[in-house]
C-alpha cells in the first residue's frame, strides 16, 4: 500500500515537472542572449573552446547567459541536449565536436547552429561545401595542414619511413589518415600505422613499429594523447623524434616539434562567428572557418628531444617558435 | 520536451525489451548489447546511404543484431565460455566490426540522407508538429514489437524460453536442448537490440561507433525501474512495463539536465543525478511494501 502511495507519488511529481517544462518553460523573452554550447565530453582542449567562445563573446562586450552542456562521452544524449537547447529557444547553438553538431543539425532548423573543431564538415554532412553554411548551420573546422607539417618533419629529419598511430573510433583521426596517406604519397614517404582502440594501446603499439620507422607523426587524436608520455618514452629510447599536431599536449616535453592548433584560439574564432550571427548575419551565408594564420597557430620546439634523436633545428624555425623547451624548461614567448 | 523524452524512451525501450529478455527471461548476463546496438546504427546508417528502404534496412539490423547473439550463444555453449565473458568477447570484436561495416569511419552522418524519420517529420508537419508524427510512428511501432513479442512468449517455444530462465534442469529432462533455446533466446534480444540502433541512428541523424558504451546500463536501469512501477507477472505487463521504465529513465535524465543547475550541478554531475534518482527508486521498489517501516518498527 505505503508502496503504492510512494510510487504514485514520484510518478505524479516528474509528470508535474515534465508538463510544466513542456508549458511554461519559455523564459526567453526578456532581451537576454541565450547560447547553448554543447560539447561531447570534458577534455582540456574541448574546455578551451568553450570558454574561448565566451571570452571572444566577453570582449566584444556581448552579455550573454551561457547553457553549458556535455555529453559525459554519451553520443546516445546528444539528441537530448540539442532538445533542451530547442526547447529554451536559445539564440545560438555552438556545438563542439562532431556528434554533437551532426545530432544538433539534424534536429534544429530554427535556430542558428555554430560546429566547432569538426575536421570535416562536409563528410559530416553539416554543410554542402566548404565556401558556404547551409540554413542555419555553419561553423569552425579544426583541420590541420598535414602536407605542410610532413614536408618539414621530412626537411629537418630526414624521414623515408613514417610511423602513424591513430584511435580507430575517432571520426577525426579516421578522417586524417586519408589525408595523410596521400600527403606521404606526394613526398614519396613510406607510412607505417598502427591503429588503437584505447590509451593503453599506445605503448604497445610504438614499440611495436618503431624500429622500423624513422620518427613518429601524430594527428589530433584524443586517445593518443592521453598516452602520450608512454609513446614518447618509447620513441626517444630508439632516438626517434615525434611530431605532434597538438602543442597543448607536448609542454610536457618529448615531441621533437608540436605545430598546430590551439584550442583557446579556436574557441575565439568560433566566438567571433557567434557575435557575427547575433548581429544578423546569415549562417548560410558565411563559409567553414579554418585557423590558418601563423597568429592563430602555436609552435612548440623540444630542444632536448632534439639533441637525443641527433638532429639540429634549423635557427628560423627556432626563431618562430612560441614555445621552446631547452635544458627541461619550458619558455614561452 | 515531454516529446522528446517519449520518443528517446521508446527507441530505447526496444533495446531494454532486449535487455529485459536476456537478464529476466532467460537469466544470462549478456554484455553483447554494447556491440549490437552500434551494429544495428552501422547497418542502418550504411544502408540508407546505399539507398535501401529503411523498413529493410531495420529487418536487416534486426538480422545483425541476431547474428551477433548467436555468436555470443555459440561462444558460451560450444567453447564453455563463462556467458559474461562470452558477451564481453562479442562486444569487443564487434567494435572491428562495426568501424568496418562503417567504411572504417567512426562517425557515419545522415543529415544528406532521408532518414524514416525526416520523412515522416516532413510529412508531419503539415498537419501538426513534426515530432509528434515521430512520436505516433514510435508508439506504433512500439506496439507492434510488443504484441509480437508477447505473441511469441505465449507459443510453446517461447514458454520452454521462459522455463530455461527458470530451471535448466527441466528443459533437459524433457528432452530438449537448452543450447539451442539459449542461441535463439539471445538472437531474438539481440536483434531488437539492433533494431533499437538502427531507429536510434535515425532519430539522432548519425551512427556512432562508440554510441554502445553504456547501452546495457541504461537498459538494465530501464528494466528495473519499470519493475517499480508494475508489479506483475503476466507477459504483456511484464514488456509493457520495461517500455514504461525506459521512458521514465529518460525523464529522470531530462529532469537532471533541466533542473539540475537549480541545485548548482552542472553537466558534469549529469551521470551523478541519474545514478542517485535510480538508486533512490529502486530503494522505492525494494522496501516501499512497508517494509522499511516495519523493520524500523522491530530495531525500536
Amino acid at each position: 500500500m505505503i508502496r503504492k502511495i510512494i510510487s504514485g507519488l514520484v510518478l505524479s511529481l516528474v509528470a508535474c515537472a515534465l508538463l510544466t517544462a513542456g508549458g511554461a518553460g519559455d523564459t526567453t523573452d526578456d532581451g537576454t542572449t541565450r547560447i547553448g554550447i554543447s560539447k561531447i565530453v570534458a577534455h582540456p582542449a574541448l574546455d578551451a573552446v568553450e570558454k574561448g567562445v565566451q571570452d571572444e563573446l566577453a570582449a566584444r562586450g556581448i552579455t550573454a547567459v551561457y547553457d553549458l552542456q556535455n555529453a559525459n562521452g554519451d553520443v546516445n544524449t546528444a539528441t537530448q541536449i540539442a532538445t533542451k537547447f530547442k526547447r529554451d529557444k536559445v539564440d545560438v547553438i555552438v556545438a563542439i565536436a562532431t556528434p554533437m553538431a551532426v545530432s544538433a543539425a539534424n534536429s534544429v532548423r530554427d535556430i542558428p547552429v555554430v560546429f566547432s573543431v569538426v575536421t570535416d564538415p562536409v563528410s559530416a554532412g553539416l554543410v554542402p561545401n566548404l565556401s558556404k553554411g547551409e540554413g542555419n548551420v555553419t561553423g569552425l573546422s579544426d583541420k590541420t595542414d598535414i602536407y605542410a607539417h610532413l614536408e618539414l618533419f621530412k626537411r629537418i629529419a630526414g624521414i623515408k619511413t613514417l610511423g602513424h598511430i591513430f584511435t580507430s573510433s575517432e571520426a577525426n583521426s579516421a578522417a586524417a589518415l586519408a589525408e595523410l596517406e596521400d600527403a606521404c604519397k606526394k613526398l614519396s614517404i613510406e607510412l607505417v600505422v598502427q591503429s588503437i582502440n584505447n590509451s593503453s594501446e599506445v605503448k604497445q603499439a610504438t614499440e611495436a613499429i618503431i624500429r622500423r620507422v624513422d620518427g613518429i607523426y601524430l594527428t589530433t587524436d584524443n586517445t593518443v594523447y592521453s598516452a602520450l608520455p608512454a609513446l614518447v618514452e618509447v620513441a626517444l629510447s630508439q632516438k626517434k623524434p615525434v611530431f605532434s599536431s597538438d602543442p597543448t599536449s607536448a609542454i610536457e616535453g618529448g615531441c621533437v616539434i608540436a605545430s598546430g592548433f590551439d584550442y583557446y584560439k579556436a574557441g575565439r574564432a568560433t566566438g567571433a562567428m557567434v557575435a557575427e550571427i547575433l548581429e544578423g548575419r546569415n549562417p548560410d551565408s558565411m563559409p567553414t572557418k579554418f585557423l590558418t594564420d601563423p597568429s592563430e597557430q602555436n609552435l612548440l620546439l623540444d630542444l632536448d628531444a632534439a639533441k637525443i634523436c641527433g638532429i639540429t633545428l634549423p635557427e628560423d624555425l627556432v626563431k618562430s617558435a612560441n614555445q621552446i623547451i631547452e635544458n627541461g624548461k619550458l619558455t614561452t614567448r | 520536451m515531454i516529446q522528446g523524452i517519449v520518443i528517446e524512451g521508446l527507441v530505447f525501450g526496444i533495446m531494454a525489451l532486449g535487455v529485459f529478455i536476456t537478464f529476466r527471461v532467460l537469466d544470462f548476463a549478456d554484455l553483447t548489447v554494447d556491440g549490437s546496438f552500434p551494429l544495428g546504427s552501422a547497418v542502418m546508417a550504411m544502408l540508407l546511404t546505399a539507398g535501401v528502404n529503411p523498413f529493410f534496412a531495420m529487418v536487416a539490423a534486426f538480422a545483425a543484431g541476431g547474428v551477433a547473439g548467436a555468436v555470443t550463444a555459440v561462444i558460451h555453449s560450444k567453447l564453455k565460455i563463462p556467458g559474461l565473458l562470452a558477451g564481453i568477447l562479442t562486444m569487443t570484436m564487434l567494435h572491428s566490426v562495426n568501424l568496418r561495416i562503417m567504411g572504417n569511419r567512426a562517425n557515419v552522418s545522415l543529415l544528406r540522407v532521408d532518414t524514416l524519420f525526416r520523412s515522416i517529420s516532413d510529412y508531419a508537419s503539415s498537419f501538426m508538429p513534426g515530432e509528434y508524427g515521430i512520436l505516433l510512428f514510435l508508439a506504433l511501432f512500439t506496439l507492434i514489437v510488443l504484441v509480437a513479442t508477447n505473441l511469441f512468449f505465449h507459443t510453446d517455444f517461447g514458454i520452454t524460453v521462459g522455463a530455461l530462465g527458470s530451471n535448466q534442469q527441466m528443459i533437459t529432462s524433457q528432452g530438449m536442448n537448452p543450447e539451442v533455446i539459449k542461441l535463439l533466446g539471445v538472437s531474438l534480444s539481440n536483434g531488437l537490440v539492433g533494431v533499437s540502433g538502427a531507429l536510434a541512428a535515425m532519430y539522432q541523424g548519425f551512427a556512432d561507433v562508440n554510441a554502445g558504451t553504456g547501452t546495457v546500463v541504461a537498459g538494465l536501469a530501464s528494466v528495473m525501474i519499470g519493475e517499480f512501477l508494475l508489479r506483475s507477472n503476466k507477459i504483456e505487463l511484464l514488456t509493457l512495463r520495461v517500455i514504461l521504465g525506459s521512458i521514465l529513465y529518460r525523464a529522470i535524465m531530462f529532469s537532471g539536465r533541466q533542473y539540475g543547475y537549480l541545485i548548482n550541478l552542472t553537466a558534469n554531475d549529469l551521470k551523478l543525478i541519474t545514478g542517485v534518482l535510480i538508486i533512490g527508486c529502486l530503494v522505492i521498489s525494494k522496501y516501499g511494501n512497508g517494509r522499511l517501516f516495519s523493520r524500523k518498527g522491530k530495531k525500536a
